[in-house]
């Protein structure tokens, strides 16, 4: 350790008399059945600057912490081991005992004798050796702990809200509401995401289009809430309390003062699908998605638009302008809201026929085609054909098996539950035999479950109505044929697990592919917050009991579908949770921070650079005056990868610096050196 | 509450003959293995006890220069674990540590070292038992080749590398 002998390293031990106070727990026998509690203090107190090494039954009791407290008062201890159980439980706990008798916390050493020695050795004389050796170790590492301070830093008391669908718009709503100021920005140039592409929503039956105005309005009219439609977020700095976003916000190329929307879109000569519409219909390059939507004037897709000014001749110019730039502006705020949502699965090639013949449609295909304002004005008409007959298979795109379907880009299958789609297809199953009385239907499916309150109803309305419902084994899926007697366009082959695997043929009119949800694509977003992505490529919380709406980045939470599958239900709960999370932190004013952050000493700093390659967090620049690695200490994490990474050890992390885990090391190895260390820390 | 009756010897010194115990040290991430190894203690998967294990926030922080020392100041064996790669705590904190391990161990041969006394895993939150398992192979691997004593070794041959006790300015 060469760097450890420069002069310009900070003096360690301190001038102070170090005085270590060693307490070891019992933990009412889980511990001391098997450690000998007394020899390791008594093994420990020998070692120098120990000035007092005791044991007690449990030290995390009120008599243990009134000990170590006591003790600290009346032997001036200035460095306190506590030997008991994991620090992930009890760390804290003496920490703040260290606190109270006016110790710094951080000048604390927790050793796990009980979750790694007396519950794991179960020879006792081992264990109380290891115990020892541990403790040891501690003593060690201590004596070159230095006090620090947490970290403060202040909330900017605003949040920034990602994506314009039902869970963007319920946690806007709700932290306006708390007078958070709040900024929503959503990617397309109409509010509303999925939402606004249902009809009917279960358990209520409520026209989804209405309750979205509903949501919608709150929103928008409120004074507090600025709203960016057709706004990309390009890219984003700064940590909790302090996030800097950088938007881009495409034109919109039409203003209030277009009057005559209906003339300007019929003159439009370019035609593009209707993504509203999940392509059943086309659209015009200047269009509005749905008549109700929001705002309530067209907008120009610009990847069809060939800015050949039809529109804009039409009606005289007043209102389009087809030269706007786009523009760039940045977002502060104090806290982020990911409303980024899902998009739903889209069958591949030859998946169930889908491709191949355009009977086979999928369920949000369907609801679309059942909305009264939908592409056949809620006839039910597919491939210009009438419907009698049709069937459901239910897990396209959800609950895969490796072999057996075919996996994404990625190489995954989609094996997760994608849970909304047993629901939403027995809803539209109830819908069509309510409607169209005379339609048979059939409904394929490998399990099937209508979770939450009042969806039971619509598998038991749907079985009285007549739905045939077979089960299929999910490693023999069902398959889409053209049916060889010409009867209906399609014939699904399955055997059914109901009838004891018989084979059964269903000709039908149509198929409709009850499709899963895949998280919508954000890799950009992922990258940029550093979001942790769980294994089904959904966005994943810290703890899905403890802390559901938050992500291991501080100060980012996430609303709604982007975490997993849900229902608008579930979106909004979810969306409200995170919105009251995201308003206690910003009410807190402040947020504390562990100090563990990594430092550099700019006199042994070459300039290498390498560090800045390393940082996951990219909290490393390089200061181009002196020449030197600089840390935004606002952004760094504390995982110390820089500081193993640095050839000239000038970087050093609080709290595990090369020469307190050395001496640890030094100390654990003590009994095996030709001539035993008593310190550690020889290479000082 | 009874006291045991055990009685703790001192430690065997290295080659001591039927008594040895090999000496690992293990360096463990916080989030991850560190977890998992309180999660074998949680469900009383007995291990041996021959792995000390030192915490540190991510396995990207592990310097292969503490691997080294520890080898260096009389280790015989020494595990790396941490988060499973796309798990980590730090993003891609274990990705330096996965271009690491494997350039160390190559540079433990050239010292000498057998590879066998090295190993590195990846051990989550919830593999107790892929933990408990890990040490007890390890420290059978590290028991079949016998102790290194490195410090013997060094000071047989009248070599200090790096390893004068003296610190600086003494």
């Amino acid at each position: 350790m060469t760097a450890d002998r420069h002069p310009h390293r900070p003096q360690s031990p301190p001038a102070e008399a170090i005085r270590i106070g060693v307490f070891i727990c019992h933990c009412g026998g889980n511990i001391s059945d098997v450690v000998d509690v007394r020899r390791v203090a008594e093994e420990v107190g020998r070692l120098p600057d120990v000035v007092l090494s005791t044991t007690h039954m449990f030290m995390c009791s009120d008599p243990g912490q009134m000990l170590i407290e006591e003790k600290i008062r009346e032997l001036g201890l200035n460095r306190v081991i506590v030997a008991a159980c994991s620090p992930t439980l009890h760390q804290l706990t003496f920490r703040r005992t260290l606190g109270r008798a006016g110790l710094n916390q951080y000048l604390f050493e927790h050793v796990n004798i009980r979750e790694q020695v007396s519950w794991v050795v179960e020879d006792k004389a081992a264990a109380t050796l290891k115990a020892t050796r541990l403790v040891r170790a501690a003593v060690g590492r201590i004596r070159h702990l230095q006090p620090l301070a947490k970290r403060r830093i202040m909330i900017h008391p605003s949040a920034l809200v990602i994506g314009g669908g039902v869970a963007g718009l319920v946690a806007t709503r709700d932290l306006a509401k708390r007078g958070m100021r709040v900024t929503l920005v959503e990617n397309t140039p109409f509010l509303g995401g999925r939402m606004a592409q249902l009809y009917t929503l279960f358990p209520s039956n409520e026209d989804a289009k209405e309750l979205l105005g509903k949501l919608i309005a709150e929103v928008v009219h409120h004074p507090l809430v600025t709203v960016h439609t057709s706004a990309q977020v390009m890219s984003s700095s700064g940590i909790v309390g302090d996030f800097r976003t950088k938007l881009r916000i495409s034109p919109r190329g039409v203003d209030k003062r277009l009057t005559q929307v209906g003339i300007a879109m019929a003159a439009c000569p370019e035609e593009t699908i209707s993504e509203y519409n999940f392509g059943l219909t086309r659209r015009k390059a200047i269009y509005m998605p749905y008549p109700g939507c929001w705002p309530q004037m067209p907008a120009i897709d610009w990847r069809s638009c060939t800015k050949c000014g039809k529109c804009q001749a039409v009606v005289g110019g007043k209102g389009i302008d087809l030269a706007q730039e786009p523009k760039e502006i940045e977002i502060h705020s104090g806290v982020i809201v990911l409303a980024t949502g899902y998009d739903p699965y889209e069958p591949m090639f030859g998946e169930y026929g889908s491709g191949i013949f355009p009977e086979v449609i999928t369920l949000q295909q369907l609801i679309r085609i059942l909305d009264p304002e939908g592409p056949t004005a809620g006839q039910f008409v597919v491939n210009g054909r009438p419907v009698r007959s049709m069937a459901f298979i239910h897990c396209a795109g959800a609950r895969q098996y490796e072999g057996i379907n075919m996996p994404q880009p990625s190489g995954k299958v989609n094996d997760y539950c994608a849970r909304t789609c047993c629901t939403a297809a027995l809803h539209q199953a109830n819908e069509i035999k309510e409607r169209f009385p005379g339609i048979e239907i059939y409904d394929i499916y490998q399990d099937i479950r209508t979770y939450g309150r009042g969806h039971e109803n619509y598998y038991e309305r749907a079985s009285e109505r007549g739905v045939i419902f077979i089960r299929f084994d999910p490693m023999r899926l069902p398959k889409v044929r053209h049916d060889p007697r010409g009867e209906k366009p399609v014939v699904i082959m399955v055997q059914d697990m109901l009838t004891n695997r018989m084979d059964v043929e269903v000709p039908v009119d149509v198929v409709v592919l009850a499709t899963g949800v895949m998280p919508h694509d954000i890799s950009e977003l992922v990258d940029m917050y550093k979001c942790a992505v769980g294994y089904d490529s959904f966005l994943l919380e810290v703890h899905p009991k403890l802390r559901p709406v938050e992500l291991a980045v501080s100060g980012v939470f996430l609303a709604g579908s982007c975490q997993g599958p849900m229902d608008i239900t579930e979106c909004s709960a979810a969306a409200a949770a995170a919105a009251s999370k995201a308003a206690a932190l910003i009410a807190q004013g402040q947020v504390e921070m562990d100090p563990f952050i990594a430092r550099v000493n700019e006199d042994l700093c070459s300039g290498c650079q390498t560090c800045l390659t390393v940082c996951p967090y990219e909290a490393i620049t390089r200061d181009p005056r002196k020449g030197v690695a600089v840390i935004n200490e606002a952004l760094c994490t504390g995982c110390g990868t820089c500081a193993a990474t640095c050839p000239s050890n000038a970087i050093q992390q609080f709290g595990f610096t090369d020469t307190q885990v050395m001496a640890e090391v030094e100390m654990l190895l003590a009994d095996m050196m030709p001539e035993p260390l008593p310190t550690g820390g020889s290479h000082e | 509450m009874s006291e045991p009756a055990n009685t703790a010897p001192a430690d065997p010194r290295p080659a001591a003959g039927p008594n040895w115990q090999p000496r690992i040290i293990g360096f463990l991430c916080y989030w991850c293995s560190y977890t998992g190894a309180d999660m074998a203690g949680t469900a009383r998967m007995k291990y041996p006890p021959n792995v000390d294990i030192i915490r540190v926030m991510c396995s990207g922080r592990i310097d292969p220069e503490l691997v080294t020392t520890a080898f260096a100041r009389g280790a015989d064996g020494v595990l790396v674990c941490g988060c499973h790669i796309g798990d980590c705590h730090y993003i891609t904190g274990n990705h330096k540590t996965m271009a690491r391990m494997p350039l160390l161990k190559r540079i433990l041969l050239d010292m000498g070292i057998e590879p066998e006394r090295f190993r590195h895993e990846w051990v989550s939150a919830a593999e107790g038992e892929k933990f408990s398992k890990l040490v007890a192979e390890l420290t059978e691997q590290v028991r079949r080749l016998g102790p290194l004593d490195w410090p013997g070794l060094m000071r047989a041959r009248g070599v200090g590398h790096g390893m004068d006790l003296k610190a600086w300015g003494e």
